[in-house]
């Protein structure tokens, strides 16, 4: 019984410091302090520093301050118009209309970013004002946008699929390619949840876009040109062998700062502004980030997670049982615990489990990955919802509510999974390896 | 006192790996021979603490114990690189006999920095990852390798390559994207990361063999009674024999399996031996001129043998 | 105290553009390493550089976040109080969190102490002696510390935070 008493101190301790409004990152930091505290014997002082000082000095992580520099760039440029301009004649005759935007952008940037914070502030920056000008139903905005950044981690190149490989040996090439495929139905199934919307809602009524006809379509898409030059050359650096995943965070900042020139909308105001601007941004994720890794090293030393793990193991399930039991208990993990904390806490016991099954290991990154995704969204400790509430103002509750639906997409998501795994598995396996 | 201790016991591979299932078998044994006094729980996968931090961490008492590849600690001491000196033991045998060599000055210093070494288990030798086929070391020049420290830096320059820093993260891509055509590793990590979907040949030039260590923190190993003492020297003579079974069993299934994923495994030429050993010489050298009378002192004890 | 008030003001903004030079920094070690490879250089520790540049360009932004309402926290209840009772909340988690962050340097400081006491070396290829950039972290960590205390007082003794966006473009919606 000792786990259920750890259980409940933890979450009386974390509720009260969130709820009374400490920082996140600090009160994530108070909770780790008096869960070590109370249930280890280590020195908790230099463990908090140790880890803190090691997950905030991180190379990988330098992608992230990159990423979110270059969104601020192209907010202060005319590219976020001009891409509005090229896409929404396209985009608004669907039902659903210019909130695709999000989605579409938010499945192109994937693939140019491994982490979802920088797909959300790099698209959210520019796609939010642009819809609140068209009236487009504010939990929509919020709500798809919050969905969809979560891409970021399925569609390669992904943070997530590479520490799930490293941890379990498997080929991070295969889990890439594993990732495209469901990356893309996740998006479209989004995608189909708007239009449902905007037919369904009665506070649909977004300003209309004019009419055009095909030509001025064509001619209007020109405006895209930019975008989808800065995205190829971004994309391009990685797959051509100029620059590692990490690496082309730099050319898109670069890249950026050279279009916002060409532009003639860099000038030593806008240019100090998204500089600072992305300090902010990016120091406000690195607190959390910090408080995040004290707690997960918490958590380990308490063997919470890996208590659980053990618990599931020890029941006799099937397969299918075996699956959902493992869904609830992420999706538990999850709503304290980011994403791929979980995963590493807990790999250890899990693995055994998932190959016992029988379980193809490639497919359950893939399913991994979705329930990752969903801790991004569920309160009370969802790092996109956190980003999200940086970006717009909106209190975590409400931003939460209008991620709801992306949530039940992506357990709808996972059944889809069960019921097709060749959507992961085909790809990898007919994908011919050089 | 009387009641049970609980030791964690981070390590920074993954489960499944062969040093970390010795590592949990280790603590098995020691919380059975001490009757449950002591509970050791590994946490692999760097799941506690990354590699690079788990020596300090043993050290500060943060954890009681832990396992860590020394010759990370290199530019800390030089001795701690005695291991991955380039073609200076090029088999388990040798590897052996390098150990048994350094086991006294190393567990010296160690115990000067509050740590009382356990077990040391060695990695498979190390070989050379190519994209395209080598039998000389002029088929090197040019080629881009994966450099991660200062002695794999050396042994580019020294061969001519070009040497391109890659973080362990990004292996995989590096090699898929051309960022890197060529790596000295084990085996092992080969396997574990499937190179053979972008790389061609491995050559079994048996450059090395880096160890892991279990170490205790001083402070918590006085503070064992002697029949503890005991079991755990006990059961660490046990985990290091099982563990170097292991390797050596592991080491011919990797191979046999980069082999059966495609790639050519293939015993380096003699041009190639002999011209790597010559680089071995200046780099076992260059190492002894860092490391100083102690790096003499186990490098002759090696020789004598 | 109007000069303790500017000293303050000016280690904060002071603190922040350090940051944000980080981040050029970061950028500029990025692109110096891939221009190494492309022309067959070496720059040795370039991947160290970046990261210590990294856990700086945090650090030494986190008071200047905080007094701009960068940091994120849950103001559900906040909002829902009368102002004289929010007033107090708002100095409990001032409170926590100076004490958490004073914590934190308390033994950051510790930290920094041993890693130059043992002459702690990186163990990449930049061989720096992990204090340098340590002190990084503990400086911004002690600027964010004072920043809280700041506040606290500021709260108790003037009855408001000193939390300021100046964030005109993205314009509240509530
Ligand atoms: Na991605
Ligand atoms: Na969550």
């Amino acid at each position: 019984m000792e786990n259920a008493s750890i259980i409940i101190l933890f979450l009386f301790v974390l509720f009260t410091l969130l709820g009374t409004g400490v920082w996140v990152g600090l009160a994530l930091m108070g909770v780790a302090w008096v869960g070590m505290e109370l249930f280890t014997t280590r020195p908790v002082g230099d463990v908090m520093l140790t880890t803190i000082w090691s997950a905030s000095s991180s190379w990988t992580l330098t992608a992230l301050p990159m990423f979110i520099w270059m969104g601020e760039i192209l907010y202060r440029t005319r590219l976020s118009e001009d891409m509005f301009r090229g896409l929404s004649p396209w985009m608004a005759p669907l039902p659903g209309g210019l909130v695709h935007t999000n989605i579409v952008g938010c499945t192109v940037f994937a693939a140019v970013s491994g982490s979802s914070a920088a797909t959300l502030t790099t698209v959210g920056k520019m796609s939010i004002p642009e819809l609140r000008k068209r009236n487009y139903p504010e939990n929509m905005v919020i709500g798809t946008l919050a969905g969809a950044a979560t891409l970021g981690l399925m569609i390669p190149p992904s943070l997530t699929l590479i520490v799930y490989g490293v941890t379990i040996n498997e080929s991070i090439s295969k889990l890439f390619f594993a990732g495209i495929l469901p990356g893309l139905i996740l998006a479209a199934m989004f995608m189909a949840y708007v239009a449902i919307m905007s037919r369904v809602s009665t506070r649909w009524n977004p300003d209309a876009e004019p009419p055009l006809t095909f030509a001025q379509k064509v001619a209007n898409s020109r405006f895209l040109l930019p975008v989808i030059c800065l995205i190829l050359l971004v994309i391009g650096s990685m797959y051509l062998g100029f620059a590692t995943a990490t690496e082309a965070a730099a050319f898109g900042v670069i890249g950026s700062l050279v279009l916002a020139a060409s532009q003639g909308s860099l000038n030593w105001t806008t240019f100090t502004e998204s500089l600072m601007g992305a300090t902010r941004t990016s120091a406000m994720i690195a607190l959390i980030l910090a408080g995040a890794a004290f707690l997960s090293l918490s958590m380990g030393f308490t063997g919470l997670p890996r208590g659980l793990a053990d618990l599931i193991a020890q029941w006799d399930l099937t397969r299918f049982e075996l699956l959902i039991v493992l869904l609830v208990f992420y999706i538990i993990l999850g709503c304290f615990l980011d994403g791929i904390s979980s995963v590493v806490l807990t790999m250890a016991v899990v693995e055994p489990m998932i190959r016992e099954a029988g379980i193809d290991l490639i497919w359950f990154g893939i399913f991994i990955v979705v329930v990752v995704e969903m801790a991004q969204i569920t309160p009370p400790i969802g790092f996109n919802l956190f980003v999200l509430q940086g970006m717009t103002d909106h209190e975590m509750s409400y931003i939460a509510k209008a991620a709801i639906p992306m949530f039940l997409i992506m357990v709808l998501m996972v059944f889809v999974l069960i019921w097709f795994p060749e959507i992961a598995t085909w790809l990898p396996e007919n994908i011919r390896q050089r | 006192d009387g009641h049970a201790q609980k030791w964690d016991m981070p390590l920074a591979y993954s489960g499944s790996n062969f040093h970390s299932v010795t590592a949990a078998e280790f603590g098995k044994c020691v919380t059975t021979g001490t009757g449950g006094a002591i509970e050791i729980t590994t946490h692999p996968s760097g799941s506690l603490f990354p590699g690079a931090q788990i020596k300090r961490a043993i050290q500060t008492g943060q954890v009681n114990i832990g396992e860590r590849l020394l010759s990370g600690h290199q530019n800390e001491n030089a001795l701690f690189g005695f291991d991955s000196v380039p073609f200076l033991a090029t088999s388990f045998d040798d590897a052996d006999k390098l150990w048994q060599a350094a086991k006294a000055p190393l567990t010296e210093l160690l115990q000067s920095q509050n740590l009382v070494l356990l077990y040391s288990v060695p990695w498979p030798p190390q070989g050379l990852y190519f994209r395209d086929e080598v039998n000389s070391v002029a088929d090197m020049k040019g080629v881009k390798f994966r450099s991660y420290n200062n002695a794999t830096s050396r042994l580019a320059e020294l061969t001519g390559m070009l040497p391109v820093t890659i973080e362990a993260a990004e292996i995989s891509q590096a090699f898929a994207t051309g960022v890197a055509d060529s790596m000295v590793s084990s085996g092992a990590t080969g396997y574990d990361r499937k190179v053979w979907e972008s790389l061609n040949y491995f050559y079994e030039v048996d450059a090395w063999l880096p160890r892991n260590y279990i170490m205790v923190n001083g402070d918590a190993w006085n503070g064992l009674d002697d029949s503890q003492k005991a079991v755990m020297r006990g059961c660490a003579e046990l985990a290091e024999y099982a563990g170097t079974w292991r390797s050596k069993e592991y080491t011919g299934f990797t191979l046999a399996g980069l082999a059966a994923g495609g790639m050519t495994v293939a015993k380096a030429s003699d041009t190639l031996k002999g011209e790597l050993q010559e680089i071995g010489a200046t780099m076992t050298a260059e190492w002894l001129e860092a490391a100083g009378a102690g790096g003499q002192a186990i490098v002759d004890a090696f020789k004598a043998e | 105290m109007t000069q303790i008030r500017r000293a303050l003001d000016a280690l904060y903004l002071a603190a922040g553009v350090m940051a944000a030079l980080c981040l050029i920094a970061i950028l500029g070690l990025i692109v110096l390493q891939m221009l190494a490879r492309w022309t067959g250089e070496v720059f040795p520790g370039a991947p160290e550089y970046a990261s210590y540049a990294m856990a700086a360009a945090s650090f030494l932004a986190f008071a200047n976040a905080l007094n701009k309402g960068s940091h994120i926290r849950v103001s559900i209840v906040l909002n829902a109080l009368s102002p004289g009772a929010r007033r107090w909340l708002d100095a409990f988690c001032f409170a926590v969190g100076a004490a958490v962050m004073w914590y934190f340097v308390y033994y950051g400081y510790r930290f920094v102490y041993w890693s130059w006491k043992f002459k702690d070396v990186s163990q990449g290829q930049d061989r720096t002696l992990l204090w340098q950039p340590q002190s990084l972290m503990l400086a911004g960590a002690v600027i964010l510390a004072i920043a809280l205390t700041d506040n606290l007082v500021s709260l108790l003794f003037r009855g408001q935070n000193r939390i300021r966006r100046d964030t005109v473009d993205d314009a509240p919606s509530h």
